[in-house]
Parts: C-alpha cells; structure tokens; sequence
C-alpha cells in the first residue's frame, strides 16, 4: 500500500514538473503578470488533459480515484513553478466537497464538467478566511461554512467583489452571498476536511514557492561577483541562506507531513503547525532572498517579485501564520488544563 | 563477523504492530520506571542514581532497543524505536546519561572496531557498567578540530600520550575516554586532517588527570583532561593508526542526525510551558499564546521531520545531508523552548532558586523544578556549541548541501 502510493505520488510528481516546466516557466508568468489575468484557459486545459484537475475524482466519475496523500509533491509544485490557477480550489478542496454530494444528479454534472477542466471552483471558508480566492475567475463557488453548512452558488449570480491582490497571480475577492444559494447539506466533519486540507494544501504551495526564492538566490549569489569572487563565498551572505534552507527544508517536512496526516485524528492540529511554520520560513526566505539580491531584485523586470508576492499572498491565505499559531496555543492550554486541576 | 555478545534479550518481531510493542513498553515502564525524579546527574549522588537507573533499563533489555541483537539490542526498526521514546518520554523517565556510549561509542565500534574491541567494550557499554566520554576539543582547538596536538607517539606495543583535552561532558564521571590524538605531525604539514588517530583509553591509566569544570550554573557537567606520559595500547586504536578523521567524521554525524524519538522529550517541554503560561493567568494573553504557540509550532515540526527521515531511512535513503539541518534545528528549538520559559517567568526569570515565597506566581512549580529550568536552558545553550557549533553548521550546509562556492581557506 505505502510502496505504490509512493510510486504513484513519484509519477504524479514528474509528470507535474515535466508540464510545469514546459507550460508554466518565466516567460508564461511574465506574460500572465503582464496582462495583469491569472488565469489562462490553455494552461488549465493542459492540467485537466494530463489529469491532474480530476485526480481526486471518483473513477465511476471519469477521475482517476486518489487521494489527498497523493498530492504533497503536487501542490509544492504549483507553489514552485507560481502556477497562477485554483489548482488547490478547484481540483482539491472543491472535488472533495463535490464528491461528498455526488449522488446529487446536479453536482454529479458540476464534477463532470470539473473534470473535464470546463468548471472553476472557488471555496469561501469564512472561518478562515475573510477573502476568496480565484472568486472572480470560478464559474462555481462553495461557501463552507462553520458549521458544516455547504451551499453551492453560481458564481454570476454572486456579488463579486475584485480586490487588488499582493499576488496578482493569485487573485482574490470579497463575496456578497445571495439568499438563494443550493444547500448541498451540512456536514461538520466534511467541513473541518476541506478546511484541514485548504490548511494543509496551502502549507505545501507555500513551501513549494519559498524553495523556488532559495533556489534563486543560490543560483543568483553562486554567479554574481563582487571583490573578486562570489558573493556566495562570503560567509555573511552563506549564513543567511543556511537559516533560510533550514526553515524551507523543515517546511517541507511539516506541509507534506501534514497533507500525509490528512485521515489521522489530529490532521487539523498537524496542518495548522505546517501552515504557521510555512509562513515564518517563507517570511525569511522572502526577506534574505531580496536582501541578497539587491537591486535586481527590486525591478518590475527581474522575476524574482513573483515568488516574493505568492509567498506573501499564501502567508494570509487560509489562516494566517499568527492565527494557526494562537490557535494551537489556546488548543494545548484547553488540553492540559482539563487535566491539570488538584494537582501538578 | 561479530560476536554474539548478549543473547537473554530476544529481538523484536518486527511483525508485531507498534502498538503491541507499544504496551509491552508501556507496562514495563509503568512497573520500573521511578516514581519520583532522581537527583540531577550533575551531582555524584545523582549520577549514581541515574547509572542505577540506566542498569535497570539494559536488565529490561531496553537500554539500546534499536542495537542490534547480535550487540545485544533489540533490533527496533524506527517506527519501533520511536515509540519505545515516545512512551519514554511520556512517562517522564530520567534523562540518559549513557548516551556517548549507546550513541557515538556504540556505533563507531560496530563499524570500525576490532570483534576483539567489541567483546571487550561492547557488553559493560551497554550495562552502563562503563561510562565514556568524548575527548576531541582542545584548548586551542574547537571548531578547528583537525588542528588538534594531544600527542600520542608510538613505544613498542603502547603509545604515549602528552596534552589536553577539554569541555568533556560528564568527564567527571567518566571510566574511559575515546580521544583524538595526532600520531603523525609530519602529514599534518600536507593537510592537517591526516595523521589523526582515534584511542580508547582508561581514565585509571597513570599520568591521566581529569579535573572537573563547573559550568555557569555551577554544576559540573564537563571536565579538563591532561594527560602526562599516559602509556595505552595500541590495541586501543579504533579505525587504524592515522585514520581518525573519518571515525570522528561518523561520531560527528551520529552527534548531529536525529535522535530518533526525542521530539517527545520536547514535547513535555512545551507542555511545562503551557502549566507556566497558565499559572500565570497569560491564557488570554496574545503575546503569550504567540510565545507557547511558536514553541509547540516548532516541535510539531520536528517531529514531522523525525517521521520524514525515518521513512527515508527505511526506504534506504541517505541521511547525511540532513544532519545539518536536524542539529541547527533542534538546538535552536530547544534554546526557543527554555528561552521562552524564562520570558514568560518574566520579573521571577531573575530567581533561579528559592521556594513558593520567593516564587508566588509559580506556586505549583517547586523550586527544584524552576532550578532544573534554568540548568536545561544552559545545556540549550551549549548544544548550539557542542557537536560542532550553529556556524559551522551553517558551513556545512551552504557548502556541502546547497553547493555554494568555497570560502577561500587559509594556505
């Protein structure tokens, strides 16, 4: 069982980064960046086609049957190369709310079209965050709500508001819901799953994009050369950059650990430590990242801001790095309080 | 070849699931473990009773579960020996004080020593009849390890030994000590690494003198040790005469790597900070929820880390390029941890000792336990020194992981 869903999970990943690499490279995000548009529908037709976006679909359903755990290496992927579509949205936190309501003859028809790549899901998760991402762009939109209300809405009949984002590869909106939204059913423990792997998922992007800043800045301080030799020689500027693998490669660990962990009794806890952790290793690695850069890293030009803004921009998504933090505080002291009356 | 050192102890059926093994350890635990907190090892008293404590476990047959069972441990894969630290720890055992043996001894003779050094050093290792301790920094020589000069020139079938080491952890309580000692100064002219020897030897030997340091909490974990012509045979090289550096190079990998299971130990810690935050009424303080959750942020992590590298392990990957990582971690971590403790202690941080008048804020804590804080904050901070220190950790990891250019060196 471990040994295939590790083959599975190596194939998924060489065929992510084979696609990525060829479709989704600087040129494509400069592109993007420039016509100020996200989302492209060649790029998504691309990921539909290889299978990707209906991974998670039922087989009955025309997907391919996986799970979560087969999506770690994935999702760091889509953060790595900035892919700039609702791959977490769409093909993961909305398949999994699909899926649960699939004997719906209308939802059995939205995830048909989903897996065909011709639906666009955008998730509203209210309890943990205030925007949506990707709203603007979805045909479909999903409010989960705290207690396990789901209610599908499509998205034209939705007020939609754009706001401007940090990342403009990775748009966000405000939504006025209507009253007349299609109740799928409320379903606390689907709930707390789709906000675990919003949670979880996020963590994984948000490793992915802070090792791409790492892997710039050892390629950019490997070549750039000042007294002499290269910077990267200097110790100061060695240092820095140990500190910031230290924190991606422990980041790593904890979202991929975590999106692993998603069917165990503490997946929420584990996703919430991987998302804080992210966000404080991807804070670092986008501060000494442009700090060794220098002037080429300031301009419009130079790449090196795309990776700055997404890791910005998935630091708040889903919960920010203080909230999970606090959280997890308030959890433990509840836990060992119960425990501790009478006696120590 | 080895030797069949220990057979009472039978291995583990790898069959059966971690959670037989589980209560197996559990229950052991439960009817051996002591019930109140020993005396802290610092002390001779509490040494002795920590040995006591260390025999205890080897009768169990648990004092090296992930040994090998021809070297008589148990043969635990990971997942096993994680849990065997998980109930460990969750039990709140006493700290060990054979880990230089089990953990960088142990190893180092399974892989280069001699089957006549295993039978002989192996067994009292184990049982913790023989304590050892490390003997690489000198006075002059820290992170520069390589230019070591405790001198050992060869005499027939003996070497004498002339210098110093220092910072030996438990050196005070010490039998044996495994050095480095140059035995060829001519090859270290060509490069400094070369001519380097790794000795085992006797602290009893004439002309050893072991003086114990105290620390800046005035325990005394670690020594001075000088040795005036200390005569040892040459029986005791492990790895070849000239050879040490890559035996010292495993013992420093082993130093660094993960500790297979000890993210529960801080685990507890964070759990103690919860009772602090708590004592003192910080529940609804935002500065302290983001003080204790960083810290439970940061072991959770580790332990994701600790669960990677296992798998890693077992599907026959390499660790070497993540010790490093794991050592910076874990000793900034565990700084974190008892660094917090004392902020959050605040205007009582500055009382080490004392009793429930002195400590009003802290009722519950007894004195003892605030002291120990204070001595394991420390230890937190000379592990970011010891095994080589954050910066040349640091090297390491820039260099040798990331592949960034060299530092020009010194000719």
């Amino acid at each position: 069982m471990t040994e295939t869903l590790d083959l599975d999970r190596r194939q998924l990943d060489e065929v992510t980064k084979v696609l990525l690499d060829r479709h989704c490279g600087l040129e494509y995000l400069r592109e993007r960046m420039d016509a100020g548009e996200a989302h492209q529908p060649a790029l998504w037709n691309r990921l539909a086609e290889t299978g990707l976006v209906s991974a998670l679909v039922a087989d009955e359903a025309g997907g391919a049957g996986l799970t979560p755990r087969h999506l770690p290496g994935v999702l760091h992927a889509t953060g790595y190369h900035g892919v700039p579509e609702p791959f977490l949205e769409t093909a993961v936190l909305g398949v999994t709310i699909l899926g649960a309501y699939a004997e719906d003859p209308w939802v059995a028809d939205q995830l048909r079209a989903l897996a065909e790549g011709s639906l666009l899901v955008a998730v509203r998760l209210a309890v943990l965050d205030p925007h949506v991402a990707f709203a603007a762009q979805s045909d479909l939109l999903l409010d989960v709500a705290d207690d396990g209300t789901v209610t599908a809405y499509p998205t034209a009949e939705v007020a939609v508001t754009s706001l401007e984002a940090v990342d403009p590869l990775r748009p966000v909106a405000r939504v006025a819901l209507p009253g007349s939204g299609r109740v799928l059913g409320v379903d606390p423990a689907l709930a707390r799953r789709v906000r675990t792997l919003a949670v979880a998922g996020s963590a994984c992007q948000l490793a992915g994009a802070a090792r791409r800043l790492l892997d710039l800045t050892v390629e950019y301080v490997s070549v750039r050369h000042q007294f002499g030799r290269p910077i990267g020689s200097f110790q100061a500027v060695k240092h820095k950059i140990a500190d910031v693998a230290v924190g991606v490669d422990m980041a790593e660990a904890a979202a991929m650990g975590a999106l692993d962990a998603v069917d165990e009794p503490d997946a929420a806890a584990r996703a919430a430590a991987a998302k804080a952790y992210a966000g404080d290793a991807a804070a670092r690695a986008n501060v000494e990242a442009l700090q060794l850069h220098g002037g080429i890293g300031f301009t419009w030009e130079y790449h090196l801001h795309f990776w700055l803004k997404r890791v910005m921009a998935l630091s708040v998504a889903y919960g920010t790095t203080a909230a999970h933090r606090r959280g997890l505080a308030a959890d433990l002291l509840n836990r060992t309080g119960r425990r501790e009356p009478g006696h120590e | 070849m080895s030797v069949n050192i220990m057979t009472e102890h039978n291995g583990i059926d790898q069959s059966s699931t971690v959670d037989v093994f589980r209560s197996e350890v559990r229950e052991w635990l439960a009817a051996n473990a002591p019930r109140e907190s020993l005396l802290p090892w610092t002390s001779r008293e509490g040494f002795d009773q920590h040995r006591a404590w260390e025999q205890t476990l080897f009768e169990g047959g648990y004092a090296a579960v992930d040994w090998p069972i021809e070297y008589g441990g148990r043969g635990a894969d990971l997942r096993l020996t994680m849990a065997f630290a998980e109930e460990y720890y969750r039990v709140r055992a006493p700290e060990r004080v054979n880990m230089g043996g089990l953990y960088l001894l142990g190893p180092v003779l399974m892989q280069y020593g001699t089957e006549e050094q295993r039978a002989r050093w192996i067994p009292d290792l184990l049982a913790c009849n023989t304590i050892w301790c490390q003997g690489f920094s000198e006075p002059g020589s820290g992170s520069d390890l390589a230019s070591l000069s405790t001198r050992a020139v060869r005499d027939g079938d003996h070497f004498v030994v002339n210098g110093q080491k220092t910072w030996t952890s438990m050196g005070g309580f010490a039998d044996w000590i495994f050095a480095l000692v140059r035995t060829d100064p001519e090859a270290a002219k060509h490069r400094k690494h070369s001519g380097i020897t790794f000795l085992c030897i006797d602290l009893r030997t004439p002309g050893v003198e072991v003086r114990p340091l105290a620390m800046v909490d005035g325990t005394k974990g670690f020594a001075e040790v000088f040795f005036t012509d200390v005569r040892v045979p040459v029986e005791n090289v492990v790895g070849g005469v000239d050879q040490g550096w890559k035996v010292a190079m495993s013992t420093l990998g082993f130093e660094r790597g993960a500790v297979f299971g000890d993210h529960a130990k801080f685990s507890n810690d964070v759990a103690a900070l919860a009772g602090l935050v708590r004592r003192r009424g910080l529940e609804q303080d935002t500065l302290a929820l983001d003080e204790l959750g960083r810290v439970l942020v940061e072991t959770e992590v580790y332990r994701a880390n600790v669960y990677r590298l296992a798998a890693l392990a077992e599907a026959g990957g390499n660790l070497d390029q993540t010790a490093s990582i794991n050592k910076l971690f874990w000793t900034e971590m565990q700084h974190d941890i008892f660094a917090t403790g004392l902020r959050l202690m605040a205007e009582e941080g500055g009382v080490v000792g004392g009793d429930r008048e002195v400590l009003p804020g802290v009722d519950p804590v007894t004195a003892h336990a605030w002291k120990d804080w204070h001595h394991r904050y420390w230890y937190a901070r000379a592990a970011m020194i010891f095994g080589g220190t954050s910066e040349i950790q640091r090297n390491i990891i820039s260099e040798r992981v990331l592949g960034l250019p060299m530092e020009p060196r010194p000719t």
